[in-house]
């Protein structure tokens, strides 16, 4: 470990080793729960990308006509000729078993199944009116069409993520108040084992910000050290969730790559378990100290 | 030695000013009663009386461990009656202590607790390394420099202690029987020590039981007695002691 002068023979002592390690344990969690937010927020950046500006427009098949061929051609120019449609197009056959075939297997299935025509409509515009032009002609034109404008699945996985980052917000909080509590209590108990060492300290002219200065820095040492095994705990734990998602079937879990600002937030969780156990460290000295005489 | 060299803080006044002081543990009885004394700069005084007397609890007020529960005090010309936390350390650091059991610290080395006054005030190293190894040559520890205090005997540890109490060049020096571990000759080079610290500008102040030694010194002595404290001019002989004979 970093060496650092100290008076107080406090390197050694019994409480400095349970912080390294707790400190290491609640950066282990607080990563985890940072990822497991970052990933949610990923996965959700990369439906919203896709689905935002979009309709998808079903036209069931019914017994008596194969699809209603008529309908649909006439469906797809009235709204190609809109303002607020760049383009309506029938989603290919191909597409579609491509898009089952997670679901169903890679077999002729799909093609004898009875499924319905999808027709894909980019928007010029995502709003309402534009939304609601394109449901009107529509019903107008085709009336048992259904319209699925994504919005209701959509704010219903807004709002898991959101309860996800709740979750990793409340960890977060409770990781940061943890360690502080953990920092106080071997804090104090160090005080009391070196009381007689801090009255010669003081005797000798020292202030109590200067004791407080040699705890501070020994919380520092261990929360970026107890950190850094905290992250060294969480790499293997991410590769075997990478793995694992690796082995899933390709469609049910999207490619999520996390973006920089997520690997940023993890390498400084050391330096912030850090500064946070120092700060607390100073604060507790110097709380106590000030009762004494 | 150059740390005998080194310009010393001056103040306005006497070092050390009772004025009917009292002290009381907690709500136990006062073990100090209406002590005036003046310990005026560039003094030498030692300090006598029977155990349990007082002694270690006169100094305690005077290195700022307590606050009187009576009276007034003045430290270097200043109040410090009733001293906020906060200011004692810069008066503390004008003061050199020697405590009858040393009070070194276990994980330092000799060198180290010499030279944490110098630290803590903030002294550059090499200005330290210079201070400490000339003082502890001085004392005849230069052989024992980097040893740990436990691996020491009495009397080098002692040595140790008032070599730590005298780095700072302190206005005052307590020392609480700071020649009880030691032979003759040693306690000899440490009275010499003390002299030429109170030569160079230093108040002493030497607590002690041995008569043989205030007798060898011609300095004035306060002898305490159930809490009431008396200077004595060189050469007298407390009341106590006459009645003793």
């Amino acid at each position: 470990m970093l060496k650092i002068r100290s008076d107080l023979p406090l390197r050694g002592d019994s409480s400095s080793r349970f912080v390294f390690w707790l400190v290491a344990i609640l950066v282990f969690m607080a990563a985890l729960a940072v990822t497991a937010n970052s990933y949610v927020e990923a996965l959700l950046t990369g439906w919203n990308q896709s689905v935002t500006g979009t309709l998808t427009i079903q036209i069931p098949t019914d017994d008596s006509a194969t699809n209603n061929a008529d309908d649909v051609e006439n469906l797809l120019n009235i709204l190609n000729a809109q303002e607020s449609a760049v383009s309506a197009t029938v989603v290919p056959a191909e597409k579609m078993s491509e898009l089952l075939e997670p679901w169903l297997g890679d077999s002729t299935l799909i093609t004898d199944l009875p499924l319905p025509l999808l027709i894909d409509v980019q928007l010029t515009a995502n709003t309402p009116d534009a939304v609601q032009t394109i449901v009107d002609l529509t019903k107008k034109t085709a009336p048992h069409a259904i319209i699925e404008d994504h919005r209701v699945w959509l704010n219903r996985i807004v709002g898991l993520a959101e309860g996800f980052s709740a979750i990793a917000l409340s960890v977060m909080a409770l990781v940061t108040g943890a360690l502080g509590l953990i920092v106080v209590f071997a804090t104090r108990a160090s005080l009391t084992e070196y009381t007689q060492t801090i009255d010669v300290l003081h005797i000798v002219g020292a202030k109590d910000g200067y004791v407080a200065g040699q705890f501070a820095r020994r919380a520092l040492v261990q929360g970026v050290f107890g950190g850094i095994a905290g992250l060294a705990l969480y790499g293997p734990a991410l590769a075997a969730i990478a793995w694992l998602s690796s082995r899933v079937q390709e469609g049910l879990l999207p490619d999520v790559s996390l973006p920089i600002k997520h690997w940023l937030i993890i390498l400084a969780l050391p330096v912030i378990a850090g500064i946070l156990a120092m700060v607390t460290a100073n604060m507790t000295v110097r709380r106590i100290l000030a009762l004494k005489i | 030695m150059a740390i005998l060299r080194k310009k010393k803080g001056t103040f306005v006044g006497d070092t050390v000013q009772l004025e009917n002081v009292a002290l009381r543990y907690g709500d136990g009885p006062e073990v100090l009663h209406d002590v005036s004394l003046v310990i005026p700069q560039r003094s030498f005084h030692f300090l006598t009386g029977p155990s349990g007397a007082g002694k270690t609890s006169l100094m305690s007020l005077m290195y700022l461990a307590r606050h009187p529960s009576r009276g007034r005090m003045r430290l270097f010309g200043d109040d410090v009656t009733a001293l906020k936390r906060n200011k004692a350390a810069s008066f503390r650091r004008r003061l050199g202590v020697i405590f009858q059991d040393f009070r070194l610290l276990n994980h330092l080395s000799a060198f180290d607790n010499v030279a944490l006054p110098l630290r803590i005030a903030g002294v550059a190293d090499t200005v330290v390394t210079q201070n400490v190894t000339e003082l502890l040559t001085w004392v005849g520890l230069e052989e024992f420099m980097q040893a740990h205090p436990s691996t020491l005997s009495g009397g080098q540890q002692q040595r140790v202690a008032i070599a730590r109490a005298v780095v700072n060049r302190p206005n005052l020096i307590l020392a609480d029987e700071p020649t009880g571990n030691v032979d003759d000759a040693i306690a000899l080079r440490l009275m010499q020590l003390f002299i030429e610290m109170h030569k160079l500008g230093s108040s002493v102040i030497i607590a002690t039981h041995n008569e043989s030694l205030v007798r060898q010194f011609p300095f004035p002595r306060l002898h305490i007695e159930k809490g009431v404290v008396e200077a004595l001019p060189a050469g007298a002989t407390p009341p106590s002691s006459v009645a003793e004979v």
